[in-house]
């Protein structure tokens, strides 16, 4: 997929009409020009599998990893009188559905507020608030369908979020601490069974940190109304390392027609076709009703210049807002999820400027009307999975 | 409390709030919120009211006319009276609504004929525990209000108000605004040998730009017949329903802009009060009050209120005694010109 997808169906068109309309050799009657051909069929997100399967809790994040993928459960509200302490295991047959096979409960906590899973597939971690026990916990997926502690950070406040990457070999978790004392907080995950603070970055208590995203030794910190900042923490563009980040920049993106910019999450773009690293794309959490109506904007930032990021597109889906992304790099599509709109699939082929909306190309609510709220998605063996907050783990695709 | 007259025109005035120690946990009262509280009314700050005015400042220079400021801790000039002075005991669902207290506030007040305009500057934090205070550096002066009064007979009071007020519920000041209207008519005059006290009142505030709305319709009265005193209140009032990290508290300080749903509380409270005893110095009124209400859910959301509440109504009884030293409680929230002829019978308390 590259830049002129539009503008290339666009271009077909006008072409097979202009060799269809011919000269005039001023003969006899002209037949009436042919029908123009059909235009190719729209892509569109669909419905492959699973769905209303987490009934007695309310679904948070999911990662995908071989033939298993975890989900949190979120306790904001209990669901039939059940707090969010447990992580769902499920099974990837051969087609790609979920299916429930075990769980992971953990005692005290109220939300599994984030799930990944090692890039080498061996950790699965999460963060956990709204209770004693609140933290960052690791378990070896030695068994994958049985996880086993390793180790837990408790963490007053709790933790909204946590990621992995690995910089200079070295595997560390990045986590976002809650208000009222709201930081990065830096993990050592080298050894697994002994996680080490290695440092702690106070973050401005405007709500705080909400979620990191690090790659190339870069981590982009979404600070609410701070707006994103950008650390080295391993890059070397600063000196900074994880024991040390260095504050490379920072942008406020645009309110829109939400109250405050609400910087949540985000996505670096590195696009295989073309080597660019141009665009991080940044999700806006607005107001909201949960479970029915929400609010805020995805936003498309510049960061060609990583100390001078400039704003450039967004996209607002009337009546929704935006929450977790993940990317086809390769087939240079976004996908975001959107709650009560469900997962949207965006093309962000080429340049991106202005209102994106002509550039959503899929779109759906996996559990229908008043039954969806999706938390995020997650693209995996040629599947995408959903996480939706009331109708549990989908198995969706790109048509 | 304190009222205190020094140089002609100053006034200070002082109330003390003891709550804090005596329901730091707050008092039991399905529907009440605020303050990080939820079905439990909360404590009020230690220092209630703490406030310096100058009267009639302009002296025999505005004619009839009585101009003041007012410079301290208290009420901003917007809605209708403090529920703590009015008749019924239980605290109105729309407290939140339809006043602002508990803020420093610089207040000007222009009394004239049976006109009265007030304008407010204030801090728009509220607070979170009793002893806390304003957030007066970096905040002050981030809200404001203003208020029109008309007293067009004796006895009958009307009220406009309007407010705009920054992140009231995040002290730093990165929650969301509000816009708050107020409209009321109160009556205080007796009715034939009955003394009789009404009052009705439409309070709205919107915020995140219009996001969210709640609204509340309340009307109440009491009629009083030597000892004897009855009251009725009914409310229609609709609160936010927040991510709460105990039965009786939410979730502070917020981390995001979402709520559960929005219910709609409708509820009648009667209740009965005597004068057992009363003196000029001393007084004590036991009270029964009896209230129903009814809960619903108004538009999406995933809160339910019957898995929370296993029903849909309830009833609550409060007995109790109001115990009084002194003279009543003032008019809270009227300073200055604002502040009626009941002030001059209060000094010194």
């Amino acid at each position: 997929m590259n830049a002129s997808r539009h503008s290339s169906i666009a271009g077909i068109a006008l072409a097979l009409l202009t060799a269809c309309g011919g000269g005039d050799d001023g003969g006899g009657p002209v037949d009436p020009p042919p029908p123009p051909p059909p235009s190719p069929p729209a892509p569109s997100l669909e419905v492959v599998a699973g769905g209303n399967n987490v009934p007695d809790r309310h679904s948070s994040d999911l990662w995908v990893h071989g033939g298993y993928a975890y989900t949190g459960t979120w306790g904001g509200l209990s669901r039939n009188g059940n707090p969010g302490d447990l992580v769902n295991i499920w099974a990837l047959t051969t087609s790609g559905a979920p299916e429930l096979v075990d769980s992971v409960k953990v005692p005290s906590i109220g939300t599994v507020s984030d799930v990944e899973v090692s890039d080498d597939g061996a950790l699965l971690m999460f963060s956990a608030e709204r209770d004693a026990n609140e933290g960052l916990y690791l378990y070896s997926l030695a068994d994958p369908r049985s996880p086993a502690l390793l180790d837990r950070e408790l963490v007053p406040g709790g933790l909204h979020t946590a990621t992995f990457s690995r910089i200079g070999g070295q595997l560390y978790a990045f986590a976002a601490r809650n208000p009222p004392d709201p930081a990065l907080m830096i993990f050592d995950a080298g050894n697994p069974a002994s996680l080490e603070v290695v440092a702690e970055v106070p973050i401005p208590p405007f709500y705080g940190i909400h979620d990191t995203y690090v790659r190339d030794g870069l981590a982009f910190v979404f600070a609410w109304d701070t707006g994103v900042i950008i650390y080295d923490v391993g890059n070397g563009i600063r000196g900074g390392s994880p024991a040390s980040p260095e504050e490379v920049s920072r942008l406020v993106t645009a309110a829109g027609e939400a109250p405050s910019p609400a910087v949540h999450n985000g996505w670096w773009f590195h696009n295989p076709n073309t080597g660019e690293r141009r665009y991080l794309f940044i999700g806006q959490e607005g107001p909201g009703t949960i479970g029915s109506r929400a609010s805020g904007d995805l936003h498309v930032v510049d960061v060609s210049d990583l100390a001078n990021p400039r704003q450039v597109a967004s996209l607002r889906i009337a009546g929704a807002g935006a929450h977790n992304f993940w990317m086809d790099e390769e087939a240079e599509i976004l996908y975001a999820a959107f709650y009560n709109a469900g997962v949207v699939a965006l093309d962000v082929s080429g340049t991106l400027s202005g209102d994106l909306t002509s550039r959503v190309i899929g779109q759906v609510a996996p559990g229908g009307a008043g039954n969806t709220y999706t938390w995020g998605v997650q693209l995996a063996g040629g599947s995408l999975y959903a996480s939706d907050m009331l109708s549990g783990l989908w198995q969706l695709r790109l048509e | 409390m304190l009222h205190a007259g020094a140089l002609g025109r100053l006034r200070l005035l002082a109330m003390i709030n003891l709550e804090g120690a005596t329901l730091s946990s707050g008092e039991l009262a399905p529907g009440a919120w605020g303050e990080g509280f939820v079905d439990r009314r909360h404590p009020h700050t230690y220092v209630h009211e703490l406030l310096l005015s100058a009267d009639d400042l302009l002296g025999g220079l505005d004619g009839p006319g009585r101009a003041s400021i007012t410079l301290g801790k208290g009420f901003a000039p917007f809605g209708t009276d403090d529920p703590m002075i009015r008749p019924p005991l239980r605290y109105p669902v729309n407290h939140h609504l339809a006043q602002i207290l508990e803020r420093a506030v610089a207040i000007a007040a222009l009394r004239r004929g049976p006109l009265l305009v007030e304008l407010g500057l204030f801090n728009g934090d509220e607070p979170e525990r009793p002893g806390q205070w304003p957030r007066v550096g970096g905040r002050f002066g981030d809200s404001w209000s203003g208020r029109l009064t008309a007293a067009p007979m004796t006895g009958l009071e009307l009220q406009a108000s309007h407010a705009q007020v920054h992140s009231p519920e995040h002290r730093p000041g990165a929650g969301t605004d509000q816009r708050k209207w107020s409209l009321s008519g109160r009556w205080t005059r007796a009715v034939g040998r009955y003394p009789v006290y009404g009052l009705i009142e439409w309070a709205r505030t919107s915020e995140a730009r219009g996001f969210f709305v709640f609204s509340s319709l309340l009307a109440e009265g009491a009629w009083t017949a030597g000892q004897h005193r009855l009251h009725y209140r009914f409310e229609r009032t609709t609160r936010p329903e927040e991510e709460r990290v105990s039965p009786f508290r939410s979730l502070r300080p917020h981390l995001e802009n979402s709520i559960l749903g929005t219910t709609r509380w409708t509820i009648h409270t009667l209740g009965y009060e005597v004068a057992a005893v009363e003196s000029s110095a001393f007084g004590i009124r036991p009270l029964a009050e009896l209230s129903y209400g009814r809960i619903a859910k108004v538009g999406g959301g995933i809160f339910n209120v019957e898995q929370l509440y296993g029903g849909n109504d309830f009833w609550s009884l409060s007995l109790g005694a109001r115990i009084s030293a002194g003279g009543g409680l003032h008019r809270m929230g009227r300073y200055g010109a604002a502040s009626g002829a009941e002030r001059d019978a209060m000094e010194h308390h």
